[in-house]
């Protein structure tokens, strides 16, 4: 390993936002386990009520928000942990574009979710 | 590892303590006599310990030899080894060694946690032999070489990738940054000497690098002890703002800081009682101040 | 990292008994994380019923909420939700060199909150299953 080293920064902003987007996560999970389990209980769920939540623009919003900070945060995680068990060249590559696109298909489906209750964008 | 602090009071104290008013030749003789009245007192103990195989520290060593076909398949061989006051694990190998197998291979050399050559795998963690007391420890005594590191022989394992690790990070003071006058000198406050007080003390063990999870995994990452000493010249401001910038793009990268998962396994083990795990998280936040300012 | 020979178990996980608490930490946050993850594509999957029709979405919500076993999965999802959370928050405070020589204690409090947190909630997340 005594080769120079080069390429930097690329860690260094995902550390950050890995911390910032925990720091967000922590207030809204547990807002979001509150909600829908102590306010609202689990044997009552419906279409209705999750619907009369989403056409709330400022709930609709912060529901979206979260999935991007979850869905960034728990595949940067993943990735982080190959990382640190020495995952590098092609494999890392392709790791990379199978998390990219598992995001991808994630947040696309959970948006349509989101847009299928509120009935479109609820401004 | 500050467990033999009160053993190393105790010396400390017992030797201040002899005679101070005898004139130094006296007490030099005094001591010579003590001294060869313990060595006879030793060897009539020792015989009394192997009739009795009584307070003797039962050690368990790992031995291996690829170039020997009796030694191939790793085993533990078991030393009975008679107890002293303020023995190490260090004296106890060596008592082993001297006594009953010649062949059992280890590195030391200045037997006072200076040289950093005997850090092992001692009881389930890396331990400096030569400061570790044996009545710290419970027998039997489990003694294995450095773990996430190629063995060589018995307890001795390369320590080539670790030293690779060390040179990567520029271990030595560069400066372009001089002082106005020609004969000036390159003075440091004592406030920022303070700050890389405790940063200077490595002494190149490896004992933090086997005991990290992260750098058993990715043999790429640059460890906490290369770390730190990238830590000791980048917070030493006479190197000046330009090296540090050098300093932080190599420790920036993918497989330098961040690779850190502070799991304080390499704070726990440090011999030389280094805040590892702090000055890595100082260097993250320096590094991460650091870029926002270019944003 | 190649051995010469297999040390096998002797070395890493193998070690488990003598790991310390940053380490222990550091396994509970890894496993927490993915079992995190884990549950977010499935909770996102599981969400996308409404997608098809409003009647599909509330029957498959009641008749799994209705299910013993998967009201028990979720109190195990509050756990590590929680001690994700919680060591978290330690992460955080260790990442801004705040209580770095307390970093032992913080993680047992993380453990104790966490079964405290738990315990408590129980009753609210079995409520009306066995109606
Ligand atoms: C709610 C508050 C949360 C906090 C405070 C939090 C905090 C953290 C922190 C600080 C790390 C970085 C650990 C490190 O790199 O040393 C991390 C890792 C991780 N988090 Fe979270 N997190 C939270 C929620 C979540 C959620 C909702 C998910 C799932 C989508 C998640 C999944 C992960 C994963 C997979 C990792 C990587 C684990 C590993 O190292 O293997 N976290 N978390
Ligand atoms: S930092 Fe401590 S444990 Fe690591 S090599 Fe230096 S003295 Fe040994
Ligand atoms: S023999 Fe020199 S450090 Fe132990």
């Amino acid at each position: 390993m005594a080769e120079r080293y080069s390429s930097f920064k690329v860690g260094g902003r995902r550390w950050l936002w890995q911390r910032i987007t925990a720091a967000f996560l922590v207030a809204v999970l547990a807002f979001h386990f509150f909600l829908l389990h102590f306010v609202n209980h689990a044997d009552e769920v419906t279409f209705g009520m999750s619907q009369g939540r989403m056409q709330e623009l400022t709930y609709f919003s912060l529901m979206i928000l979260f999935l991007l900070t979850a869905t960034f945060h728990g595949v940067n995680g993943v990735y982080n942990a190959l990382v640190n068990q020495g995952l590098s060249g092609t494999q890392e590559t392709a790791v990379k574009a199978v998390l990219g696109v598992a995001s991808i298909v994630l947040i696309v489906q959970g948006v349509r979710t989101a847009l299928a209750w509120a009935g479109g964008v609820p401004i | 590892m500050s467990t033999q602090l009160p053993d190393q009071v105790e010396e400390e104290s017992t030797e201040t303590d002899a005679e101070p008013t005898a004139a130094p030749q006296e007490r030099r003789l005094a001591s010579k006599r003590d001294r060869a009245g313990e060595a006879d007192r030793r060897r009539q103990a020792e015989e009394a310990d192997k009739a009795l195989d009584d307070d003797t520290y039962h050690l368990k060593v790992f031995r291996y030899d690829p170039e020997i076909a009796g030694k191939k398949e790793p085993r533990f061989d078991d030393f009975h080894v008679p107890f002293e006051k303020g023995m190490t694990v260090l004296d106890a190998l060596m008592y082993a060694r001297d006594t009953y197998d010649s062949s059992l291979t280890f590195r030391h050399s200045c037997r006072q946690a200076v040289c950093g050559s005997d850090a092992m795998f001692v009881n389930g963690q890396q331990r400096l032999c030569c400061k570790t007391q044996l009545s710290d420890l419970e027998a039997p005594v489990r003694i294995e070489p450095l773990p996430h590191a190629e063995v060589v022989k018995d307890l001795v394992v390369d320590m080539q990738h670790f030293y690779d690790q060390m040179e990567a990070v520029e271990p030595y003071f560069q400066t372009n940054d001089y002082p106005d006058g020609e004969l000036e000198e390159q003075r440091q406050t004592p406030e920022n000497r303070e700050k890389v007080k405790m940063s200077t003390r490595c002494i190149w063990c490896g004992a933090c690098m086997s005991s990290c999870n992260v750098a058993a995994g990715d043999n790429e990452y640059l460890g906490p002890a290369a770390i730190n000493k990238a830590y000791r010249f980048t917070m030493d401001e006479r190197e000046g703002e330009e090296m540090k910038q050098q300093r932080l793009k190599i420790l920036e990268q993918e497989h330098g800081v961040w690779r850190c998962q502070t799991q304080f396994s390499c704070t726990e083990v440090c011999p030389k009682d280094i805040p590892l795990t702090e000055h890595i998280q100082e260097i993250k936040r320096e590094a991460v101040k650091n870029n926002l300012k270019f944003w | 990292m190649s051995q010469s020979y297999d040390r096998g178990l002797v070395e890493d996980f193998g070690r488990w008994r003598e790991f310390t608490a940053g380490m222990w930490a550091w396994i509970f946050h890894k496993f927490t994380g993915w079992v995190l993850v884990g549950y977010l594509f499935t909770h996102i999957a599981v969400l996308s019923t409404a997608l098809q029709s409003p009647d599909a979405y509330t029957t498959t919500i009641q008749s799994l909420e209705s299910l013993l076993v998967v009201r028990i999965l979720e109190v195990g999802l509050l756990a590590v939700a929680v001690f994700h959370i919680l060591n978290g928050l330690r992460l955080l405070f260790v990442d801004l060199g705040v209580g770095l020589e307390s970093q032992d204690k913080s993680f047992y409090a993380s453990l104790v909150l966490t079964g405290a947190i738990v315990v408590a909630s129980v009753p609210t997340f079995l409520a009306g299953v066995f109606g």
